[in-house]
Order: structure tokens, then C-alpha cells, then sequence
């Protein structure tokens, strides 16, 4: 564990609780050693979509921070994750990125392990080991998941044993989840992802998709230009509604229809796909789009997953088309990222719409999209700036819609059908929230967890 | 994606395999010096340029790239899109622009698949130097093209697959072509 340096934290603390957000904390060595030992030793993190392994056997491999991950679907079917470390002697069991493989052994003393994790080989059990006297191999697993857990398909993991329910932790934000990720009973499939990296602080990316409406008209503005996406121009990007709610929050933009499935046409959704959004959604949520006549955009999951929802022009033609994406700011270090960036489409979609989304996909966002690219470039700015001796004597202003007394510009804003905290126009208070739980996450010390030693010989320990 | 030529090539001496190593050096050229318009001149009007996301398997199991996710899927409209991005002065990736060099090797051009055309496999490999304070980037692929014969006797891009030799990008973003 490194050592505390509290006078630090308490700095940071206080700063992000008025607002102010310590320049430095976007290229800061030991401060990443606190992300990682306390707010990814605890957080749900995203890992998976249940789409990507389909069949029993499948598998994904996947990192929370440092920790490898194989996550697979096992011969009942079941999704389970496993520390992909040997038992023995620390291997990486495996080294593919996806695949199908009923086990998976390990390259250095072909120690085997079922999809289920179980050890199923051990070369010369009795010879090496004396048999379960030495080595009890009976029950013996690669460490599982301390906590997985799956809401609409995506699966969640989380390094702590007891991390609480994930429907707490979501909190209200399930219900906008519900939006991107629940089109129909079936949910999403997802392709990809594109992978690569970035010289950026992962937290930049988080703070953007969970709020800042304000970027859009300015870092975007060459979209707009050539006729690719028609809506982010500075005035209706600000009649837009910023939420948020539990552990996430979203942007919005103002429809410029009344009526649920008038606003979903708006943006390009086929009257099929209406039917079963309508079948999908609970009234409340229906009344987002149709009484209060809004449309979700981009928004983050605390803390490193994001979604996207837009709706650009991919023809000649003119015509409208949406798309989704999630992505996952995956931190390697301070000062690089690795993107993870799936296109994602609703599984009963019909397969012309699939195609037409796919291809907006592609041209807006992942790693040749045109709306990504000048973001990343910001980003990677950012993160070098931040790094040297004045960033440290710098509290950034992120107070936007705070008055002086620490009071809300304007009034929330009372004609929005969703749970949480909603203002409109422009303003810093999902940024807030999302610090807020940041600065929450790094400030508290994690719970001893227990250590364990497969195939200990009883009371050798 | 194209099925890997194991045919013999056209001897390097022959005039199609000339021609072909010349349109990709002059290409590279336009590339390199930034004459997007020009460069989309060269591309036939239902241009396939095609970028699949690579992804490591066990055992070599195939395919050893994502059949349904790409870096680019692009016809014509789509890349006269982002170069006419580039030129809005709102292109902050590209401003200032990268310093960018493509170096294309190991060129070997087949007849075929239909008349008048040409298969071509090369190998690309692009250093992009960003700003005066990042470390430069390498982008190396492999390129498998098909180039059709126009009317007036040129050759034009009708097909291009890349084969990007990494699983995750060590380039911030693909605002170039390859």
C-alpha cells in the first residue's frame, strides 16, 4: 500500500468539494496509485456485454486496471470471471484477447483450467505433489470474480467481495441505462470493440460524456460544418437538460417534435423499433422523450464507463440515422488510456438499420471518428500540461452554473420526466458529481481483503 | 476481406507491375504532402476502403481479425466527408497537422480479379509526428488493392484492405489515411 499523504487528499478534497478541481490531478503518479488501490479495488466496473460470448465456451479477456480477467461463458451457461493468473507459478492462463475454448492451459507447466475456472489437469499430480495430500486439487479454481454481477446484458465486475448490490450502485441511473442499452426485451448486441491508446488521463473522458454540452459547439464544430450532425450548434446545444442520477448522469438535447414516437422518428428510428421501445420502456421512461422532449446523448456510468447515443447524416440523401457506443476509459497509467469502443445496436433490429448504424458509427465516433478525433486531441493536451510544478499551484475553475454562494445559476429544471437532478443549459454539475464520487472513492481506505492459498494441505497455514 | 494471394506475381520487370508500384509511390506522394483532393482522385466512384479491427486469437485460430468491426469501413461519400473535414479549420486534430511519411515496400502485383485490373499487396508503414512535444507514431499494415483501369488508360483505387499489424492502436486517433 503506498503511503498516505493526507495533507494532499485533504487539498483535493476540499478543492472539489467548492468546485475547483486541482490541475494536477489529471498527471499525478501517486495519485493514480489511489485510483487504482482504492476507487478500482471497490468500484462496479464494466467488463463485458453478454453478446460478446453468446455460446458456452466463449470467453472475453479483460482488465480492471493491472488485473487480467477471462470472462466466460461456462458449459450451464453461466457468465463467471476468473483472475487469469496460474495457481501455480503466475502465468497469464491466456493470452488471446476472445475466442471459444472449452479450457485454457497454461503455457508453462500445462496446468488446465475449464471455462468454469475449475483446475481440471495438474501434470504429474501424485509424482510431483504426493497427490491431495500435497496438493489439493479438488476444487481448486483460478481466483474467481470478487463480485459479477449482470443488468441488461452488460456485466459488471468488481474486485471487492463485498461490494453492494448492483442495482444500489447504479441507483436511478438504471433508468437511463434502460434507454441506451433496452430497446427490446432482447437488449443490445454489440460489436467490436476498437481498442487504442491515448495519452490522456482516463478521468478526462469520464467528465466529458457525463456532462460537457458546453465542448460540443466549439470542439465540434467542424461536424457541423460539413453536414455530418446538425445538432450540436451552440444554441441548441443549450436547451439541452444535464442529469444526473446515482452513480451516473447524461447529457440531452431538446427535441424539436412533441409525442414519444415523433421524437424517435426525429432522429431516424424505424416505426418497428418504436413499437418495441415502447413495449421496452416504462411510461417515465417513454415520457422523457415524449412529454418532456428530450433525447439522450451522451452520458457516463461512474467511473470509467460512458455511452453515446447520435443521430447523423450518412448519405447523400440526407438521411438521419442513430447510433450507439459504449466505451471504456481503461487506465493504464497517469497519463495514457486505452479506449475500448463498441458500436452497440438493439439486437431485434432489422439488419438494413444495423448496417446504416454501423456505418454512422464509424464515421462519428471509435478510432477513426470524426466527432472523437478533435476530443482526444484536447485530452492528450490536458494530460501534459497537467503534469509539471505550476499545474500544482493551479485549482481549475469548474463552477460553471454556481452562483457565489455555491448556489445553482437557475432553478432546476422541473418539466423533466427522469429521476435525479436535471438543469438546463449549460453548466458543471455532472462534472461535480462525478468528482464528487472520484474524490469520494480515493479518499477512502479499502477493507482489508482476505489472501488465499489454493491447494494448501490442511493446516499448513 | 480479399483471400491472400499465393499466386505468383507478375515479374517486377512487366509493365502492369511497374505501373502499379507507380501509382502507390505517387499516391503516397499526394498522401504526404497533403493533396487530399488529389488523392481522392484517385479512388473509382464505388471505392471499398476497408480497415478490420485486428484481435489475438489462441492457437492461431482464424480469423485473426473481428468479421463484423472495423478502424474504416468507407465508400466515396464517406471519405470525401473527412477530407473535407480536414479543410473546415475546425479540424483540431489535424491543426497544426501531423508531419506524416508513408513508406510502401514489398509491392507485388497479380492480374486479375477481372479484366483490366490488378491485385496489389504491399506493405505500409506510417510515421506521423504530432506537435513538438508527443513522441512520434508508427502505423504499420499490410495494404491488399485492387486497381481498375479507367477509359483513359489510368489506374484508379476500386478496392483497398488493411491489414493493421497491431491489436490496439498506438495512434491517438486515424484522422490519416493509410
Amino acid at each position: 500500500m503506498i503511503d498516505l499523504d493526507t495533507a494532499n487528499l485533504d487539498a483535493i478534497g476540499r478543492a472539489v468539494s467548492d468546485g475547483f478541481i486541482p490541475a494536477h490531478i489529471y498527471n499525478d503518479t501517486e495519485l493514480f496509485e489511489y485510483e487504482r488501490d482504492r476507487l478500482f479495488a471497490t468500484a462496479w466496473v464494466f467488463v463485458a456485454h453478454e453478446s460478446e460470448i453468446p455460446s458456452p465456451s466463449d470467453f472475453v479477456v479483460r482488465r480492471i486496471v493491472d488485473d487480467s480477467f477471462i470472462i466466460s461463458r461456462s458449459d450451464d451457461g453461466e457468465v463467471r470471471a476468473m483472475f487469469n493468473m496460474c495457481l501455480h507459478r503466475g502465468m497469464q492462463v491466456c493470452r488471446a484477447e476472445k475466442g471459444t475454448a472449452k479450457t485454457h492451459r497454461c503455457p508453462y507447466h500445462n496446468w488446465i483450467y475449464a471455462s468454469d475456472g475449475r483446475l481440471v489437469g495438474l501434470p504429474f499430480h501424485v509424482d510431483a505433489y504426493g497427490g491431495e495430500e500435497g496438493f489439493v486439487k479438488d476444487d481448486q479454481r483460478l481466483l474467481p470474480a470478487p463480485s459479477l454481477a449482470i443488468y441488461n446484458g452488460l456485466i459488471f465486475m468488481s474486485l471487492d467481495p463485498d461490494a453492494p448490490p448492483l442495482l444500489d450502485y447504479l441507483g436511478d441511473f438504471a433508468y437511463y441505462l434502460d434507454l441506451y442499452t433496452k430497446q427490446s426485451k432482447g437488449g443490445l448486441e454489440l460489436r467490436g470493440p476498437q481498442r487504442w491508446r491515448v495519452n490522456a488521463n482516463w478521468k478526462i473522458g469520464c467528465e466529458n460524456f457525463i456532462g460537457d454540452s458546453y465542448h460540443t459547439p466549439h470542439t465540434h464544430a467542424s461536424v457541423v460544418d460539413i453536414g455530418l450532425f446538425g445538432e450540436p450548434k451552440p444554441n441548441k446545444r443549450k436547451e439541452g437538460v444535464l442529469y444526473h442520477a446515482g452513480r451516473g448522469g447524461g447529457t440531452t438535447y431538446k427535441l424539436p417534435t412533441t409525442g414519444f414516437r415523433e421524437g424517435l422518428s426525429y432522429v431516424g428510428y424505424p416505426e418497428e423499433m418504436i413499437d418495441r421501445m415502447q413495449t421496452s420502456w416504462s411510461a417515465p421512461q417513454q415520457d422523457l422523450i415524449g412529454s418532456s422532449g428530450f433525447m439522450h446523448s451522451a452520458a457516463t456510468l461512474f467511473p470509467n464507463l460512458s455511452l453515446v447515443h447520435n443521430w447523423p447524416q450518412v448519405d447523400d440523401s440526407g438521411t438521419v440515422t442513430p447510433f450507439i457506443s459504449l466505451r471504456l476509459w481503461h487506465p493504464i497509467s497517469e497519463s495514457e488510456t486505452e479506449v475500448l469502443s463498441w458500436f452497440a445496436v438493439d439486437s431485434a433490429a432489422p439488419e438494413d438499420f444495423k448496417e446504416r448504424s454501423y456505418k454512422a458509427y464509424l464515421m462519428c465516433f471509435g478510432s477513426s471518428g470524426m466527432f472523437e478525433q478533435d476530443d482526444i486531441e484536447n485530452w492528450a493536451s490536458i494530460t501534459t500540461t497537467a503534469k509539471g510544478t505550476m499545474a500544482r499551484r493551479l485549482l481549475l475553475n469548474g463552477r460553471m452554473g454556481l452562483d457565489r454562494d455555491n448556489q445553482p445559476l437557475v432553478a432546476q429544471y422541473d418539466d423533466f420526466s427522469g429521476p435525479g437532478v436535471a438543469f438546463q443549459g449549460y453548466g458543471e454539475h455532472n462534472q461535480r458529481h462525478w468528482l464528487g464520487m472520484w474524490n469520494e472513492a480515493i479518499q477512502t481506505e479499502p477493507r482489508p481483503v482476505a489472501v488465499v492459498a489454493p491447494g494448501a494441505p490442511e493446516g499448513s497455514l | 476481406m480479399s483471400q491472400s494471394l499465393s499466386a505468383t506475381p507478375l515479374p517486377y520487370s512487366s509493365e502492369a507491375h511497374q505501373q502499379a508500384h507507380q501509382f502507390l509511390v505517387e499516391e503516397a506522394h499526394l498522401l504526404d504532402s497533403y493533396q487530399l483532393d488529389e488523392w481522392l482522385g484517385l479512388l473509382c466512384e464505388d471505392i471499398r476502403y476497408l480497415m478490420p479491427v485486428q484481435v489475438t486469437r489462441v492457437d492461431g485460430a482464424l480469423p485473426d481479425f473481428q468479421a463484423d468491426m472495423d478502424h474504416f469501413d468507407e465508400d466515396l461519400y464517406s471519405l470525401r466527408l473527412r477530407v473535407a473535414r480536414l479543410r473546415t479549420g475546425h479540424a483540431w486534430t489535424e491543426d497544426p497537422r501531423s508531419r506524416v511519411r508513408h513508406f510502401v515496400t514489398n509491392v507485388r502485383t497479380f492480374a486479375g480479379p477481372n479484366e483490366g485490373e490488378l491485385s496489389v499487396e504491399s506493405s505500409v508503414l506510417l510515421f506521423r509526428s504530432r506537435g513538438d512535444n508527443s513522441e512520434a507514431q508508427l502505423v504499420s499494415a499490410g495494404r491488399k488493392d485492387v486497381l481498375r483501369q479507367s477509359v483513359d488508360g489510368r489506374y484508379r483505387l476500386a478496392e483497398r484492405t488493411l491489414t493493421v499489424d497491431e491489436s490496439v492502436l498506438r495512434t491517438q486517433n486515424l484522422a490519416i489515411f493509410l
